[in-house]
C-alpha cells in the first residue's frame, strides 16, 4: 500500500482546523494537568506555547501526538478524532504528524541515516522496512536530508556518539524525509546552547515553510526564540490557556504575567530558563 | 527466596547488625564442624602436598621429549615383562586429550546455543516492560530459577540415565542449566530498553513490526549477543567437568588421572583446560567490547 506523501493540504482544510480542542481535561490522580475549553490551529499556522515548568505544554503535545489520553473531551488532529481512532488509524494519522521530542528522541544504536530514513517507514512497508533496505531514492532524499541541515559528513555516525545538537539536527532531517502536514516540536532546544537553539529553531521553521500549509506547533521557554517559530503566541498556566495573542502582541508584561515574575532580561535565553525554574515553586504555591 | 524489598537495616546501624549476624554465622559454622571434629587435613598433609605438588610440576606432555623411549618392566624375580616406548604412550595420550576438548568444545558450544533458544521466548515472558500475562510470566521465572539452581552436574547424572552416555547428555545439560543464566540476562537487555527510541520509531506512524525491527531489535541484538559469548564462555568450563559423570570430554580424562593418582596427566590436562577458557575468554572479550 503506498499513502501519498501529503505535503499539500487537503481539500477543505482551511474551514477544518488542523488541531480542534473541545472541553478538554486531563488528569492524572489527583492533579488536573491540563484544562482547555476551546482551542483551534488552522492549516500553515506556526503556533508557539509558553508556560512554566508543569504548566502543561508537554501534556498538551503528547495528547495531540495521541500518546496519552485526555480524561473529557474530544481533541480533533487533521480532522481525525483521536480518541475514537483504532490503533491502524492512529498510525496512519501519525505519518503526518512530525515530532521532535524534548528528550533527543533518537535510536541510540543507528547511524544518523538510518534514524532519518526512519521519516519514510510510512511509505515504506514490508520486508525494506524490516532489514532496512530502503530503497535508492528515499536514501537519497535522506542524505540530501541529513545535507540540509549540514550533517552531510555524519551519516555513517552512530546516533549515541553524536553531540546534542547533532541528534536534534538528525530529528530534523528526519521530518523533511517524513514530510509531514502538521510539525510538533516539544522544547527541541531544552538541552542545547543559545547558538545552538537559535540554528535549531531556524532549521525547524525552515522545514516547516518547505510544504505549503504545514503547520509548525512548538513549545519554547526562551522569549528569544519566538520570532523564529511563530506568529501566534499561546500562553498556558497551572494547565489554563492565560493569553493566545498574535506575536507581535505578546510584550514582556504578557511572559512576565505568564511567569509571574518582573520582566524578563530578552536577549539571555539561558538566563530566561533559569529564572523560569527557581520561580515555578512559588508559583505552585501561590496557586 | 526473594524478599520484598523494604529497606534492610536504617544506615549505619543497620549495618553494623548485618555485620554481627554474619560474624556469629561464620563462627557457628566453624565451630559446629570443629566439635564434631570433622575440621582435620587428613593424615599426613605435608608430606601429601609435597608429593602431589612435585608430581604436578612435572606434567606428563614433557615425556614427549624426555620420557624414557624404552621403559623395561620386569617382574620381582628380575625377569622381563614388557617394554614400553614412553614417548609414544604420550604422543596417545595427548591425542586423546585433543579429541576430548573437541568434544567439550562441541559440547559447550551446542549447548549454549540451545541453550539460548530455550531461554528467548521465557526472557519475553518475564521481561517487566513487555507486559505478559501474570500467570504466564510467573510460569517462566518460576522455571528460570529452577533452571538456574540445578548444577550442570546433576542435569549430567539426570541426563545420562535418560539419553545414555556420551555428549548428548553433556549438549542438553549445560543447554537446561544456562537457559536459566540466558533468562536472566535477555530479560535484563529487554528491561533496559531505551523508551524513547521505541516512541521516536512510534512517532511517525510505524507498525509494531516496524517498531522492532527499527528500534527493539538494534537495541538488543548487541547485548544478546554479548551475553551469549559470556555464557558460552562460562560452558567451555563447566563442559570440562561434564564427562566426571559420563556425559563426555575432559571430564572423564580428569576423573582417570584422579583415580590413577597420575597427577602428571591432570597437570597436562588442567594446562589444556586452562589454555582453552583463557583463550576463548580473549576471544569473546574482544568481540564483545567491539559490540557495545
Amino acid at each position: 500500500m503506498k499513502a501519498l506523501p501529503a505535503v499539500t493540504p487537503a481539500a477543505g482544510s482551511l474551514e477544518t482546523p488542523v488541531i480542534e480542542l473541545r472541553g478538554l481535561r486531563c488528569t492524572l490522580g489527583e492533579r488536573t494537568l491540563l484544562t482547555i475549553d476551546s482551542l483551534a490551529i488552522r492549516a500553515g499556522e506556526r503556533v508557539a506555547v509558553v508556560g512554566h515548568n508543569g504548566a502543561g505544554k508537554s501534556t498538551l503535545l503528547k495528547l495531540l501526538g495521541g500518546f496519552i489520553t485526555p480524561t473529557q473531551g474530544s481533541v480533533r488532529v487533521l480532522g481525525q478524532p483521536l480518541a475514537q481512532l483504532p490503533q491502524a488509524g492512529l498510525r496512519q494519522l501519525r505519518r503526518d504528524v512530525g515530532q521532535v521530542m524534548q528528550g533527543l528522541h533518537l535510536v541510540p544504536r543507528l547511524s544518523a541515516l538510518d534514524n532519518v530514513l526512519v521519516g519514510c517507514l510510512g511509505r515504506v512497508g514490508g520486508w525494506r522496512s524490516w532489514t532496512r533496505f530502503f530503497p535508492a531514492n528515499e536514501a537519497a532524499a535522506a542524505r540530501q536530508a541529513l545535507d540540509a541541515v549540514g550533517l552531510g559528513d555524519r551519516c555513517a555516525t552512530r546516533a549515541d556518539r553524536l553531540s546534542g545538537g547533532e541528534r536534534q539536527k538528525v530529528a530534523i532531517a528526519r521530518l523533511l524525509l517524513q514530510r509531514p502536514r502538521l510539525i510538533l516540536a516539544d522544547e527541541p532546544t531544552a538541552a542545547l546552547d543559545p547558538a545552538a537553539a537559535g540554528e535549531i529553531c531556524a532549521l525547524l521553521a525552515n522545514t516547516a515553510g518547505t510544504g505549503a500549509g504545514v503547520t509548525l506547533l512548538s513549545v519554547v521557554h526562551s522569549p528569544a526564540l519566538l520570532p523564529l517559530l511563530c506568529e501566534r503566541v499561546i500562553g498556558l498556566a497551572n494547565g489554563r490557556i492565560v493569553f493566545d495573542l498574535p506575536l507581535a502582541a505578546v510584550g514582556d508584561d504578557e511572559l512576565a504575567r505568564l511567569y509571574h515574575a518582573p520582566a524578563l532580561p530578552r536577549p539571555l535565553p539561558a538566563a530566561d530558563a533559569t529564572s523560569a525554574v527557581q520561580r515555578a515553586p512559588a508559583l505552585d504555591g501561590g496557586a | 527466596m526473594t524478599q520484598a524489598t523494604g529497606r534492610p537495616g536504617g544506615g549505619r546501624s543497620g549495618f553494623v547488625a548485618l555485620g554481627v549476624g554474619y560474624l556469629l554465622l561464620i563462627l557457628a559454622c566453624l565451630w559446629t564442624l570443629a566439635a564434631s571434629g570433622d575440621l582435620s587435613g587428613g593424615r599426613n598433609p605435608l608430606a601429601n602436598l609435597q608429593k602431589t605438588v612435585g608430581e604436578f610440576a612435572s606434567p606428563s606432555f614433557l615425556d614427549l621429549w624426555f620420557g624414557n623411549p624404552r621403559l623395561e618392566y620386569r617382574s620381582d624375580d628380575g625377569s622381563l615383562l614388557r617394554v614400553e616406548d614412553r614417548r609414544a604412550v604420550e604422543a596417545d595420550f595427548l591425542g586423546e586429550l585433543g579429541r576430548a576438548s573437541w568434544t567439550t568444545f562441541r559440547i559447550a558450544t551446542l549447548g549454549s546455543l540451545l541453550g539460548a533458544l530455550l531461554a528467548l521466548p521465557l526472557a519475553v515472558l518475564t521481561a517487566r516492560n513487555l507486559g505478559a500475562p501474570r500467570a504466564a510470566a510467573w510460569l517462566a521465572k518460576a522455571a528460570l530459577d529452577a533452571a538456574r539452581s540445578i548444577h550442570t552436574l546433576v542435569f549430567g547424572l539426570v541426563l545420562v540415565g535418560i539419553v545414555g552416555l556420551g555428549p548428548t547428555a553433556g549438549i542438553l545439560a549445560i543447554a537446561l542449566h544456562s537457559s536459566g543464566t540466558y533468562g536472566k540476562l535477555f530479560a535484563e537487555s529487554i528491561e533496559s530498553l531505551d523508551m524513547a527510541a521505541i516512541d521516536a520509531v512510534r512517532s511517525v506512524g510505524a507498525s509494531p513490526l516496524q517498531v522492532f525491527f527499527n528500534a527493539v531489535w538494534p537495541s538488543v541484538l548487541p547485548q544478546f549477543v554479548s551475553s551469549h559469548l559470556y555464557v558460552w564462555e562460562f560452558n567451555i568450563r563447566d563442559s570440562t567437568i561434564l564427562g566426571i559423570v559420563g556425559a563426555g570430554g575432559l571430564g572423564m580424562l580428569i576423573s582417570e588421572a584422579c583415580a590413577l593418582f597420575q597427577w602428571g596427566r591432570l597437570s597436562t590436562i588442567l594446562i589444556v583446560v586452562v589454555l582453552l577458557v583463557a583463550s576463548f575468554d580473549a576471544l569473546s572479550r574482544r568481540i564483545r567490547k567491539a559490540l557495545l
